[in-house]
């Protein structure tokens, strides 16, 4: 399709416009990290006058970074593989197989998200405790081998679509159940897939408050518990150091994204779909 | 190969390396442990504790020498960056920290729950034994403030020791010299009546350039959050409570002449003269005023703000005394914190021995050398490793003379008066002068803290919970349940191919109900169970007291925050959910064109989603500044008035604030919608053009209905999500310091009796209310979806 000029310049115009105004508080972010802490506290001052580099180095340093890090790798990773393993296994039977009971169940199980964290928090702990899982990741990895409610809704939202002739033609061709869910069904829903495993990602590697309850040793620590050292007693202490930290914290979640989003984008996947 | 595909592969590259690198780390760290290599000593102790990195390292100093010198104790050094949470979960599992740091606050809960282990035996011994002379190293005055007597019910010489000082700091006031000498105004190194500040702040405040209002120069700044404000408080011969005496914390004396002259005269201060910074919601930040040079005395502040001020090189500053009132004595109040012991320490005296070497001399130097706190032993704050001749602040001195005139604090055991306090002052002391006058606000105080004392959960005296009866009938009633279930299942009627489906489905729903029975059913019901109790999270479940249904009756007749926590959450839900929701669809319509270079634009949109926590925080307190934000630069810029968001203007504006912060993360949403409309065939599209449908004509008739799946998905999660939100209000909350009931939500009021005022039970009460509201909404919602979302798969 042909697009006029006029078409493309509005467009572009838009997004650069969006783009520009969420980018603002990302400015001070990376300016900030780039400042002495002094001139920190003077917002008038766009930019650092010379730009503190070693700043990265002393926060990398101070928060303990390397360790942290793999701690944290190895934990998102089990959960990102885990989490769409099960929660679409899950949503897959809750859309496409009848069952008595199957409702009440759902409803059961959506009924578990609107219980606040807070007041759950300390008898799963108690749980974990008797099993002897504290300062270990298990009680921050296991939990995802039974699907969450929130990504088994979406997986069941996707699977309620797809058109029966389809599966109806894999069981004419002798297709087990099995091999439908994970031959036809689980491509089919690349697009949940990568917003599932993106959202994990986010949500496991920012994650603060089961690492703070859970891990105990400082070589269990996660790079989330890490930055929260850098608040004291009589709160941040090294606001520079802070946004640095952040800064490389993040950044895994930035190129994660920028590298999935081809799948939840791309048509190709979901083509067989509509056939 | 394009250069796209060559960054792809790259990345994938380096993803795969670091995958590979973690695991291998963290397996050879896991190996190394279980093999037992640094885990040979028999006794091991826990610390807990927080702090800056530098903190954290003189702990571990600490401790690494202490493990040289005791080579058959191992000890496990815990940070937690959320203290209160990390100790309460803790406490309450049966497994405290064996050392541990105390509040003064907090001493009255731990020694009246025996969770605190007296150390006046340990003392009595170490100067028995002539190794006592540690301990009379501290200001003794600091000892008391660890001390509980629990016959009198207050804090002082006469009670138990429950904990050893590590530091502490008195209140000064923080001067810039260059701004009192171009005001001709003497610094009062010897001290000054509040009638000099006053006269003083009008001189330096007169220094203002009139042509540049941006660069306005205040007279001071007073900062009044409840510590801060008692020991102004004392200055003027007032008080709190007739029981920093005799114990009596129903006795408020915030209504004294002498309290109501200190609150008096910080509101002139502010609001007749102008003379002094009033810090109002996310304003500037005062201390970052005073660090440019635009503050002439910042305080009642405490030794931690000496780090950051050794930073400044634009002007010369120094410390002096806090003001007095001239007909009563100079006075400041201590912040200090201690190492304590828990009770239940299997090593009792492993655990005094270490609690000997955290307090040993050697922490207290370097304490004294990081410069955040004032070293608690006589010898070396007295000493020239913490007066630092030839330093800044020249007058180090002032902090230790401040010792002299220093006053303990009396804490009553139930924490809530600290917040009844700030929330009510904040109107007349921040806000709104004509709103209230002081005496009202102090009989205020007054009302909502004795209503407070009178709810029966605080007055009444209850059994403990009969847990097995309790889990009895729970039991049956869980059993009634599920036959319930399997009764109404069981009546519905299966096709032919029944059998065979039934038990795939069970199959593949098999990990969550395996899940739910093992870790999700019984925390739930235990939730349930404690709404009825009373329990602190300090003891073990077994403590807790069965209180029937007066948490409710706490909640609708006594709880102040209540009313106020529900209409702020409801606020936001007003707001986010709708605007939240329409945001995020714009958005992914937006990012659904196929332009080139859109993948990148896409990842920019992402990018904010990813920011959280403090870091978030500390961007947004630079975007929501009153006087140098971009927020209010831009709003000023087309006209209208920029609204001080989280002070004045803080009843409208304070949640439309995180409104903000939240659309900012709009990248968030936008991924499922994005994924959804790629999911929409093109063939629809071309049926709907060949009709002769517009592209408006097109979003309604083809992009809506196939979205209404998702939509009814985001819905009800966004629902569920903001009444629960927290984080962000928690974070500006706890950042911006003191109270602020237009940031109050549900969560945030339900997270605080859990944690920090030591009402569990009350707190899963609350929960179990907001659970009810939620399945309600979301029912409604499931009812109505029936007419407005669109399954194609099961229409076929």
């Amino acid at each position: 399709m042909k697009r006029s000029t006029a078409y493309l310049v509005y467009i572009y115009g838009l997004l650069v416009l969006g783009a520009a105004v969420l980018m603002v508080p990302f400015f001070f972010l990376v300016s900030g990290s780039l400042k002495t802490d002094q001139e920190l506290s003077d917002l008038s001052k766009l930019m650092p006058e010379e730009p503190q580099w070693q700043n990265y180095g002393e926060a990398l340093d101070m928060m303990g970074f390397w360790p942290a890090l793999a701690n944290t790798t190895v934990i998102t990773t089990l959960c990102v593989v885990f989490q769409v393993i099960s929660s679409s296994m899950i949503g897959y039977g809750f859309a496409r197989y009848r069952f008595r009971g199957r409702n009440a169940l759902f409803a059961i199980m959506l009924a578990t998200m609107m219980l606040p964290a807070q007041v759950t928090m300390i008898p799963v702990f108690l749980l974990f405790r008797s099993l002897g899982w504290i300062d270990s990741f298990l009680p921050l990895v296991v939990p995802a081998l039974f699907g969450s409610p929130f990504f088994v809704f979406m997986f069941r939202q996707f699977f309620l679509q797809v058109p029966e002739e389809l599966l109806e033609a894999a069981r004419i061709d002798g297709a087990s159940a099995w091999m439908i869910y994970w031959r036809l069904m689980l491509p089919l829903s690349m697009p949940v897939i990568a917003i599932v495993a993106i959202y994990t990602f986010m949500f496991t590697w920012n994650d603060f408050m089961a690492p703070l309850i859970y891990l105990n040793s400082p070589d269990n620590r996660t790079l989330a518990l890490a930055l929260n050292s850098f608040s004291g007693q009589y709160g941040v202490e090294h606001r520079n150091l802070l946004l640095a930290a952040s800064f490389v914290t993040m950044l895994p979640c930035i190129v994660l994204f920028f590298a999935a989003q081809k799948y939840f984008v791309d048509t190709g996947a979901t083509a067989g779909l509509k056939g | 190969m394009t250069f796209g595909k060559v960054i792809r592969i790259l990345l994938a590259a380096a993803a795969m390396l670091l995958v590979a690198w973690s695991f291998f780390d963290v397996g050879v760290r896991t190996l190394r442990s279980v093999t037992g290599s640094d885990r040979s000593a028999e006794t091991l102790l826990t610390v807990l504790h927080w702090g800056t990195p530098e903190e954290e390292a003189i702990v571990q100093a600490m401790i690494d020498a202490f493990k040289t010198e005791n080579p058959d104790i191992d000890v496990l050094r815990i940070h937690a960056g959320d203290y209160d949470a990390k100790l309460k979960t803790m406490l309450a599992a049966g497994t405290p920290p064996d050392l541990f740091y105390l509040k003064p606050e907090d001493v009255p809960e731990f020694a009246e729950t025996g969770m605190a282990m007296k150390l006046d035996a340990f003392i009595a011994a170490e100067r028995a034994a002539g190794t006592g002379a540690w301990v009379d190293d501290f200001y003794p005055v600091l000892m008391n403030a660890f001390r509980w007597d629990s016959g009198r019910q207050i804090t002082g010489a006469t009670g138990a020791s429950y904990g050893l000082p590590k530091d502490f700091t008195t209140a000064v006031m923080y001067v810039n010299l260059d701004l009192f000498e171009r005001a001709g105004v003497e610094v009062p190194y010897d001290g000054w009546t509040w009638d000099e500040y006053r006269a003083a702040m009008k001189k330096i405040a007169a220094l203002s350039p009139e042509d540049k209002p941006g660069e306005r120069i205040w007279g001071g700044v007073i900062k009044h959050w409840p510590d801060a404000l008692r020991s102004l408080v004392w200055t003027f011969g007032g008080s709190f409570f007739g029981g920093e005496s005799n114990g009596d914390f129903r006795d408020v004396q915030l209504d004294s002449p002498e309290s109501l002259a200190c609150l008096e005269l910080i509101r002139e201060l502010r609001f007749e003269d102008q003379s002094v910074f009033n810090a109002s919601g996310l304003a500037e930040s005062d201390d970052d005023l005073f660090r440019r040079g635009r503050i002439g005395c910042l305080g009642p502040y405490g030794r931690w703000f000496t780090p950051r001020a050794r930073q400044i090189t634009d002007f010369k500053w120094d410390v002096v005394p806090v003001p007095h009132a001239a007909d009563a004595e100079p006075a400041s109040i201590y912040f200090t914190v201690s190492w304590a012991v828990s009770a239940q320490t299997k090593h009792p005296e492993a655990a005094r021995k270490l609690l000997k070497s955290l307090c040993a001399r050697e922490g207290q130097v370097r304490t004294a050398e990081l410069g955040l706190a004032m070293p608690s032993m006589k010898s070396v704050a007295e000493s020239d490793v913490f007066l630092e001749p030839g330093r800044d602040p020249q007058h180090t001195r002032i902090f230790l003379d401040a010792v002299g005139y220093g006053r303990l604090a009396q804490y009553p055991r139930l924490k809530e008066f600290n917040h009844i306090l700030d929330r009510e002052l904040k109107d007349v002391l921040i806000l709104d002068k004509d709103k209230i006058t002081v005496a009202d606000a102090a009989a205020n105080v007054e009302k909502l803290w004795l209503n407070e004392l009178a709810s029966p959960l605080h007055s009444k005296q209850y059994d403990k919970m009969p847990w097995g009866k309790v889990l009895g009938v729970t039991g049956v009633f869980v059993a009634l349940g599920v036959g319930l279930l399997v009764y109404i299942s069981r009546r519905e009627k299966l096709g032919s191919l029944s059998r065979a489906e039934e038990r795939t489905g069970w199959l593949f729903i098999s990990p969550w109900i395996i899940g739910f029975l093992a870790f999700v059913i019984g925390p739930i019901i235990t939730a349930l169970l404690l709404a009825l109790s009373k329990w602190s999270a300090m003891a073990p479940l077994g403590e807790a007291r069965y209180v029937g249904l007066d948490n409710f009756t706490h909640m609708f007749g006594y709880d102040a925050n209540y009313a106020q926590s529900l209409w702020v959450t409801v606020y936001f839900t007003i707001l986010i959910v709708p605007i939240g929701q329409v945001g995020a669809l714009l958005v992914a319509l937006l990012m659904n064109v196929e332009v080139k270079g859109i993948g990148l634009f896409r990842t920019t949109y992402f990018v904010p989603s990813v920011v959280t926590g403090v870091a978030l925080v500390t961007l947004w307190i630079v975007m929501y500044n009153n006087e140098q934000g971009v927020i209010n630069a831009m709003i000023s810029a087309t006209g209208l008035p920029a609204p001080d968001w989280f002070g004045k203007d803080g009843p409208i504006f304070a949640i439309p604030a995180i409104v903000i912060m939240s659309l900012w993360g709009v990248g968030g949403g936008m991924v499922i919608y994005l994924a959804g409309l790629k999911n929409i065939p093109a063939s629809l599209y071309e049926a709907a053009r060949i009709d002769g449908a517009g592209p408006v004509r097109q979003f309604f008739s083809v992009t809506l209905p196939m979205l209404s799946p998702l939509i009814f998905f985001q819905l009800v999660m966004a629902i569920i999500g903001s009444f629960q939100v927290f984080t962000q209000a928690y974070v500006i909350t706890s950042s911006t310091g003191g109270e602020n009931p237009n940031l109050l939500v549900y969560v945030l009021n339900l997270y605080r009796h859990a944690f920090q005022f030591h009402n569990m039970g009350y707190a899963s009460a609350l929960a179990w209310v907001l659970f009810l509201v939620l399945i309600v909404l979301t029912s409604l919602i499931f009812k109505s979806s029936k007419s407005w979302v669109h399954y194609e798969g099961l229409k076929g």
